[in-house]
């Protein structure tokens, strides 16, 4: 038993490190282990950690998605104005589309046109982040009806539902990762592109989907906030790309890609959202927070390094 | 003496790669190294070079014990190795390549450097400038860089990797009189090659190497060719070939016309039910494109491509291809055939999802139950089908290889140096899979760089020259010399 933890500890240093920050902070601080504070953690990192199960796929295929914060921010303003349009239903269709679209888009470009990712990305990132301000004049979309920011603000048995469905697409990209045949053709496009095309993997049909559903994840995760919040801001999303990757590397996934899991990520963001919320409760000038997030993952990389 | 190895040992996981070795080498010697594929022959070279340290044993290099922890302290102790694969800097110029890695000051006088890098090159009649950038040098020419780079840094010991593996026979002469040359300044050189008679010309020496393990060295005078071969193998090469396939008189795979780019033109073959159809050219002669365009994995035309009686307009991805029954077990196991950091079950499955589930979804248990039988199947040592492919040895990995792409039962195979690399022992595994394969019905084409394997195990073989067919030989004409007479160009 006690020999199975521990190889599991070692297949995930992430979660070593979140127990190892939990506790550094719980004895500084007497209000971080709380019920209320843990909640209030998890629920932030709900948002990050959304976009960065997209990630870990993409990265997991050796590729990168700086898009995710651009798709963040123009799923939630279109949205958010068919939402002030009335339809709850299809505000929420158009922001999955947008986020598919701009998915298929990168998946594109990065498998037909063969760019580099960090290239194509860098290109929809920018165009993306335009559309945003075209569309919404540079100017916030507010009110939203009460049915929808339910979403961002409501709770079930005490959970507040962007946990809840931060978790159900936890569980459901880890399925996928494990049972499907996508999560093994992702494995192995990342680990050898040129074996999986050999045995058959049609490459360009799965990279496709992949960075599809990294674009549908960043318009859920906008969907949260934008409810959470009761508006939709042509700014929403900037560096999310960057918290994003930083989790999925924390979760030890390798950028090289054909390494890492979602159950890696997940404790990668939850690091982040405890040191956030550890400084915050410590009184710590936010200023010096980012190099706090930024010494960790050099710390986490160093020891994840072999040999 | 230059050089002295004493009981040399080194192991990668899964690999006794070097048993127990020991080498000499004098000033002005050429000595060959000899052993086949997996031998240990670059292992021990790569010990020397300073890229392996060995687990057990001493080095002794002029009269002192060393021990290189890196290759540039090989370098700059005197010991060059030209690697096979050149390990040139293609976008720079020859003089910069030369001086790579040796440039003492931090401003570089492009100038100086191209003058003093043609010196070099004029000394020993290299007929190359050295402003010319790299790429647009022919593949001698690129050997004749690394040698210069080789002497710039006044080496005592080169050690030359299979230099005429993809050269011309004109080239490779001069190549020998620029050994010849080095040697006569006191130069020890140790040379591998598979060619024997190329090293009963070059070499003083000889120490043969197999499984590992050393079998012998001594004056190349006192050995015969025969002996030689034999001390390489282990035994004589007619046991290593079941020959038993019986040919039929129906055609089940033909392609008209073939043409792959620059690299096949116009190509035309058909094999029939049960053979064992033979491609053979040297390195660059188009052999190992012919299977890539065919599967759909490069960009291909055909007049005519006909599998089983259907005829096959287009194939655009090699998932197409498998569709046809047409399979294909690439040239390079570790970079085109296994996700090395994946497990063998996984690497079985990624080519035979349909085996164990629907709608996109696996069922671990029915992989895990293929995985078994196919590690049995095919006597894969491996600790269980969970052990990373990656620290599986060469004759293992390669057996993984033939699992995922047989398991679906092709009608036509392709197999690219499918022993390249694997020991004596799985060789003739893979021989034996090949004869299966073939009785079974299948149309197999073997391409190979290994002549004996070629001329032993094929029913009739094609010759590849600068991408195109100098001829098929039919059974009763398939010899060594006649293959590398038309490999080399020459009619017959």
């Amino acid at each position: 038993m006690m020999n199975k933890i521990l190889k599991k500890m070692k297949e995930y240093p992430a979660i070593v490190g979140f127990i190892g920050v939990s506790i550094f902070f719980s004895i500084l601080s007497n209000r971080f282990l709380t019920v209320p504070n843990i909640i209030n953690v998890f629920r932030q990192v709900s948002i990050q950690a959304i976009i960065a199960f997209g990630m870990t796929l993409v990265i997991l295929t050796g590729g990168i998605d700086l898009s995710v914060g651009s798709v963040f921010a123009l799923s939630a303003v279109v949205m958010a104005s068919v939402l002030k349009g009335g339809s709850v239903f299809l505000g929420i269709l158009v922001a999955l589309a947008v986020g598919a679209a701009m998915g298929f888009a990168n998946g594109f470009i990065i498998a037909k046109g063969r760019i580099q990712p960090f290239i194509a990305t860098l290109a929809t990132m920018a165009i993306g982040r335009s559309l945003t301000l075209v569309y919404t004049q540079g100017m916030p979309i507010t009110g939203l009806p009460s049915s929808f920011r339910i979403i961002g603000r409501g709770s079930f048995l005490g959970l507040p539902y962007p946990i809840i469905i931060m978790l159900s697409i936890f569980f459901l990209i880890w399925f996928i990762s494990k049972n499907t045949k996508l999560g093994l053709y992702t494995y192995a496009i990342g680990g050898n592109e040129t074996a999986a095309k050999l045995s058959g993997v049609k490459v360009v049909k799965y990279k496709i989907i992949i960075y599809m559903i990294s674009g549908v994840l960043s318009a859920i995760s906008a969907m949260l906030l934008t409810a959470r919040l009761n508006s939709a801001q042509p700014t929403f999303g900037s560096g999310y790309e960057l918290d994003a990757i930083a989790a999925v590397v924390l979760g030890g996934a390798s950028l090289s890609g054909g390494k890492g899991s979602v159950v890696g990520t997940i404790f990668g963001a939850l690091i982040m959202g405890v040191i956030n919320n550890g400084l915050n409760l410590l009184n710590v000038s936010p200023f010096y927070q980012q190099a706090v997030k930024g010494a960790v993952i050099l710390i986490a990389v160093l020891l994840e390094r072999e040999d | 003496m230059l050089l002295k190895l004493e009981n040399i040992t080194k192991s990668f996981p899964g690999v006794l790669a070097l048993d127990n070795i020991s080498f000499e080498l004098n000033e002005g010697e050429v000595h060959a190294l000899l052993g086949e594929n997996g031998a240990g022959k670059s292992t021990l070279i790569k010990i020397i070079g300073g890229i392996h340290r060995p687990d057990k044993g001493r080095m002794i290099y002029n009269e002192k014990e060393v021990l290189f922890s890196n290759p540039s302290e090989a370098i700059n102790n005197g010991i060059a190795t030209i690697h096979q694969e050149l390990n040139l800097f293609e976008e720079l110029t020859v003089a910069e390549n030369i001086y790579i890695g040796n440039i003492k000051r931090n401003m570089v006088n492009k100038k100086t450097l191209i003058e003093q890098a043609q010196e070099i090159l004029s000394r020993n009649d290299f007929n190359i400038r050295a402003d010319a950038l790299v790429k647009e040098l022919n593949t001698s020419e690129k050997q004749l860089v690394a040698i210069a780079k080789a002497l710039s840094v006044k080496s005592k010991i080169i050690i030359m990797d299979e230099p005429t593996a993809s050269i011309t026979e004109h080239e490779t002469q001069n190549l020998f009189r620029i050994v010849r040359e080095l040697k006569n300044k006191g130069i020890g050189i140790i040379f591998i090659s598979h060619r024997m008679e190329e090293i009963f010309d070059i070499a003083d020496k000889v120490t043969v190497l197999r499984d590992g393990k050393y079998i012998g060295s001594g004056d190349i005078k006192d050995f015969s060719q025969e002996e030689l071969i034999n001390m390489m193998v282990g035994r004589k090469i007619d046991d290593m070939f079941p020959k038993y396939n019986k040919v039929s008189d129906e055609v089940i795979f033909s392609v008209k016309n073939l043409n792959i780019g620059k690299s096949v033109k116009n190509v035309s073959f058909e094999v029939k039910k049960g053979e064992i159809f033979g491609i053979a050219g040297l390195v660059g002669s188009g052999k190992a494109e012919i299977p890539l365009g065919i599967y759909g994995y490069t960009l291909a035309k055909w007049d005519d491509l006909i599998v089983n009686n259907k005829k096959i307009k287009r194939i655009k991805r090699p998932d197409e291809a498998l569709k046809h029954g047409i399979a294909l077990v690439p040239e390079d196991r570790k970079s085109m055939g296994l996700i090395l950091e994946l497990d063998i079950l996984k690497n079985i499955i990624v080519q035979n999802t349909d085996l164990v589930g629907k709608n996109g979804l696996i069922s671990w248990s029915k992989g895990k139950k293929i995985a078994n039988e196919e590690i049995k199947k095919y006597s894969i040592k491996a600790t269980s089908y969970k052990q990373k492919t990656e620290n599986l040895s060469g004759g293992n990995q390669q057996k993984v290889v033939l699992s995922k792409v047989l398991k679906r039962n092709p009608k036509v195979v392709f197999l690219v140096e499918p022993t390249r690399g694997i020991d004596v022992g799985a060789k003739v595994e893979v021989y034996n899979i090949v004869n299966k394969l073939a009785n079974e019905g299948n149309a197999i084409i073997f391409i190979s760089s290994e002549l004996p394997e070629i001329v032993s195990l094929c029913d009739r073989v094609l010759v590849m020259h600068r991408g195109e067919s100098m001829g098929i030989l039919e059974k009763k004409d398939i010899t060594q010399e006649k293959i590398l007479k038309l490999a080399t160009g020459v009619d017959i």
